[in-house]
C-alpha cells in the first residue's frame, strides 16, 4: 500500500516539495505564535534548493490524474530551472525580506506561483494548463502589491491583474473553440484534429495571443513596463526571470506538440511578432531613465531574441530555448540582484543614480558589467553562446535567413544602451553619494552563484549536450 | 384570440391602475406633514442620509464569503457520483476540505473576521 | 452544426464583445471587473453549448465550465482586494487618476 502510494507520488516530487513548504508556511502562521522571520528564510532556501535537486532524480513512473500530468525528464530539468532562479531571487532580496512584515506571505505566494508554473509544465490536457496558469498568475498580482503604501504598486497591480485576466479570457476563447473543435480536452486529441482551416486558425491565433501576453511579446507588451516599475524589486525580478522563462517553457510543448500541423502559419505570425518585439524593445529602451524600465524593454527584446529558435525544428528549438533560458536566468539575476541591492539600501531607481558605484564598490560593478555584458551577448560571456544558438536554430530554414539577419542586426543596437549603462557605472568623475557598502553574505553568494553560472554555462559545451538528450528524450 | 385577449388585459390593467390614481388625485384633500416624507412611517424616526457608504469591513467578508462559497461548486459533481466511488471519493473530498478550512483558519487568525 | 448552437454562439460572441468594449471604455475599476466576468462568462456559454451540442458523450465541456467559475471568482477575489487596498489609501478608484506609471 504505502509503497503503491509512494510509487505514484513519486511523479509530483518537486509540486509535493512546493505544498509541504506553503502549508508549513501557513501552519506556523496559524499556529505558531512568535515569528521567527530569519529562520523561516533559511529554511525556505533550503527547500526550494532540495527541489532544484529533485529535479535531477530519474524520472520512473510518470503519469497521473488520468493522464492530465506527465513527467519528462526535461520538464523536471525546467522546473529545476525556475526553482534555481526562485532561490537566488530570494537570496537577494535578503535584506528586504528580512524587515518586511510579510515574509511569511511572501513566500506562500512565491511558492504557489511556482506550483501553478510546474502544474502548467507538466500538463497535457487544456484544462490542467488553464488551473496552472491561473495559479501562477493570481499570486503574482498580489506580489506586485507588495509595496503596500505606495500608490504606484497597487496601480502596477491593478494594471498586472487585468491585463492578465483579459489575456486569459482571450486564451479561453481559444481554447473553447479547441474544444469545439476537437470534442476533447487531450494535447494529443486536439492535434489529432487540427488541420488548417480558418476555424482552427482562429481558435490557434486566440490561444496563442493569450499566451504571448504573458510574455509580453510586442503588440501585448503595454503592462510589462508599467508592472514591473511599480512592483517590489525582487518580485521584479521574479516577474522577469521565473515567469517568463515558465511560460516560454510551455510554449515550446505547445507549439510543437500541440499545434504542429499549422507550423507554416505560426512561423509566419513569429517571424512577425519576433522582428516587431525585437525593434520596438530595442527603441523603447534607449530612452528609458529608470532601472527597472529599462530592465523591462530589455527583457521584451531578450524575448524577441528567444523567438527566433521557435523557427527552427523541435529538438534545436527546444534545446535552444531551454540552454539560453538558462544563461538569461543567470545574466538577468546578476544585474538584478545589484539593483535590488542598491535599491533596497539606498532607495534608488534612475539609472544616473548609479554614477561612481565603481568608485564605491568595485565587487557590485564588476557583477552588474558581467550581467549586462552577457545579455548584450558579447564574446567572452555566456549570453554570447546563448544567442548564437538561438540564431543557428532559427536561420535552418533558408527563408527566413534574411529577416533573421536583420533581428541579428538589432543586437547591435542593443549593444549600445547596455554599454550606456555600463558607461554610467564606470564614471569615476561623480561620486556615488551613499555611506559605506556591506554586502550580506547571502547577497554577495548570489552573486557568485551568478558570475560562476555566466562563465561556466558559456565555456562548458556539456550543458548544451545534456540538455539535448533530454530534449531528445522528451519530444 | 390570444393576443387580443391579452391585449384588451393590458388596455384594461392600465385603465384601472391610472383610473384608481387619477380618481384619488381628483376627489382627495392632499395634506403633507414632515412625518410623511421619513423613508418609514411607522417606528423610530430614521438618523443619517439613506445614500452612505458601506463600511470597508463589508468587503472583506464579502471577499471572504466569495472564496468559500463559490468552492461548493466543486461538491455537485462529487455528490452525483460518491456511492459509484466510495471511500476514495469521501477521502478526497475530505482532502479538499481540509485545504478550504487551513485558508479558513488563515483569515480567521489574520482578523478578517473581526468587525473593525 | 445544430441550428440552436450557432444561435448560442451569436450570442456567446455578442457577450465576449460587449465585455471587451465595456473593459476598454470604462473608468471605474469595478465596472471594469464586471466587464471581465462579462468576458468570461461567454466562454462558459460556448463551453457548455459544445458540449451539448457537439460532443455529448463526455463532460469535459462542464467541467471546464465549473473550473472557469471558480477560477473567475478567485481573479475577482484578488483584483477586489487590490481595488480595496487602492480605494483604503488613496480614495480613487477611477482609471483616469491612476497615472503615476507612463512612459
Amino acid at each position: 500500500m504505502i509503497y503503491y502510494l509512494l510509487h505514484n507520488l513519486l511523479p509530483f516530487k518537486q509540486e509535493l516539495l512546493l505544498l509541504l513548504g506553503i502549508f508549513i508556511l501557513l501552519l506556523t502562521q496559524i499556529f505558531g505564535g512568535k515569528q521567527h522571520t530569519e529562520w523561516t528564510l533559511q529554511w525556505v532556501n533550503l527547500l526550494l534548493l532540495i527541489i532544484v535537486l529533485a529535479g535531477f532524480w530519474p524520472v520512473g513512473y510518470n503519469s497521473a490524474f488520468s493522464n492530465m500530468y506527465q513527467l519528462t525528464s526535461l520538464n523536471a530539468f525546467e522546473k529545476s530551472v525556475l526553482a534555481f532562479a526562485a532561490y537566488i531571487i530570494s537570496l537577494q532580496g535578503y535584506n528586504w525580506l528580512q524587515r518586511f512584515e510579510h515574509t511569511y506571505e511572501f513566500y506562500v505566494l512565491v511558492l504557489s506561483s511556482l506550483l501553478g508554473m510546474f502544474c502548467m509544465l507538466s500538463s497535457t490536457n487544456f484544462l490542467f494548463f488553464y488551473i496552472g496558469l491561473e495559479l501562477s498568475t493570481l499570486p503574482l498580482a498580489l506580489l506586485v502589491n507588495f509595496q503596500l503604501n505606495k500608490k504606484q504598486s497597487s496601480e502596477a497591480a491593478f494594471k498586472f491583474i487585468m491585463s492578465a485576466a483579459f489575456a486569459s479570457a482571450i486564451l479561453l476563447l481559444g481554447i473553447s473553440f479547441l474544444y469545439g473543435l476537437s470534442g476533447s480536452l487531450n494535447f494529443n486529441a486536439v492535434a489529432a484534429k487540427l488541420i488548417l482551416n480558418p476555424f482552427s486558425l482562429v481558435a490557434f491565433l486566440l490561444f496563442l495571443a493569450g499566451v504571448l501576453f504573458k510574455v509580453s511579446v510586442v503588440p501585448f507588451h503595454l503592462w510589462t513596463a508599467d508592472v514591473y516599475e511599480g512592483a517590489p524589486i525582487s518580485v521584479t525580478a521574479f516577474l522577469s526571470v521565473v515567469s517568463k522563462a515558465s511560460v516560454l517553457f510551455v510554449l515550446l510543448n505547445l507549439l510543437f506538440k500541440v499545434f504542429y500541423h499549422l507550423q507554416s502559419v505560426w512561423h509566419i505570425v513569429m517571424l512577425i511578432l519576433l522582428l516587431v518585439t525585437i525593434v520596438i524593445g530595442n527603441l523603447f529602451a534607449l530612452r528609458q531613465e529608470n532601472f527597472k524600465r529599462f530592465m523591462a524593454f530589455s527583457s521584451i527584446t531578450q524575448v524577441g531574441f528567444i523567438l527566433v529558435a521557435f523557427l527552427g525544428n523541435a529538438y534545436n528549438a527546444s534545446t535552444a530555448v531551454v540552454y539560453f533560458l538558462v544563461i538569461y536566468l543567470f545574466s538577468n539575476l546578476a544585474v538584478f540582484g545589484v539593483i535590488t541591492y542598491v535599491e533596497n539600501a539606498f532607495d534608488k531607481q534612475n539609472i544616473n543614480e548609479f554614477k561612481g558605484l565603481y568608485k564605491k564598490n568595485k565587487f557590485l560593478s564588476w557583477v552588474l558589467l558581467i550581467g549586462l555584458f552577457s545579455l548584450a551577448g558579447i564574446p567572452p560571456t555566456a549570453g554570447f553562446f546563448g544567442k548564437f544558438f538561438l540564431i543557428m536554430s532559427g536561420s535552418e530554414n533558408l527563408n527566413y535567413i534574411p529577416w533573421i539577419t536583420l533581428a541579428a542586426v538589432n543586437l547591435i543596437i542593443s549593444l549600445y544602451y547596455y554599454l550606456r549603462v555600463a558607461i554610467v557605472v564606470f564614471d569615476n568623475n561623480v561620486e556615488f553619494d551613499a555611506p559605506t557598502i556591506a554586502i550580506p553574505q547571502p547577497i554577495k553568494l548570489s552573486f557568485i552563484i551568478c558570475i560562476v553560472g555566466i562563465l561556466i554555462t558559456g565555456v562548458g559545451s556539456w550543458i548544451y549536450h545534456y540538455i539535448y538528450s533530454l530534449t531528445a528524450a522528451a519530444f | 384570440m390570444g393576443t387580443v385577449a391579452l391585449f384588451i388585459l393590458t388596455i384594461a390593467a392600465i385603465v384601472f391602475s391610472a383610473g384608481g390614481i387619477l380618481a384619488s388625485r381628483f376627489f382627495t384633500k392632499s395634506v403633507y406633514n414632515p412625518q410623511k416624507g421619513q423613508p418609514y412611517e411607522c417606528g423610530i424616526p430614521t438618523s443619517g442620509t439613506p445614500w452612505s457608504q458601506f463600511h470597508i469591513g463589508y468587503y472583506l467578508y464579502a471577499i471572504v464569503f466569495l472564496l468559500f462559497e463559490v468552492e461548493l461548486v466543486f461538491m455537485y459533481p462529487w455528490a452525483v457520483i460518491v456511492q459509484k466511488i466510495g471511500v476514495g471519493a469521501l477521502v478526497e473530498m475530505f482532502a479538499f476540505i481540509v485545504v478550504l478550512f487551513i485558508g479558513f483558519l488563515y483569515a480567521h487568525k489574520k482578523g478578517a473576521l473581526k468587525w473593525m | 452544426m445544430p441550428e440552436v448552437l450557432q444561435k448560442i454562439l451569436w450570442l456567446s460572441t455578442a457577450l465576449f464583445f460587449i465585455g471587451v468594449y465595456g473593459m476598454l471604455t470604462r473608468r471605474n475599476m469595478l465596472a471594469i471587473l464586471m466587464s471581465l466576468e462579462l468576458m468570461l462568462n461567454s466562454v462558459n456559454i460556448n463551453f457548455v453549448a459544445f458540449n451539448k451540442y457537439l460532443h455529448p458523450e463526455k463532460l469535459d465541456g462542464i467541467f471546464f465550465f465549473l473550473f472557469i467559475v471558480t477560477i473567475a471568482a478567485a481573479e475577482a477575489a484578488v483584483a477586489i482586494a487590490i481595488i480595496i487596498h487602492l480605494y483604503r489609501y488613496h480614495k480613487n478608484i477611477d482609471v483616469g487618476e491612476t497615472e503615476e506609471l507612463k512612459y
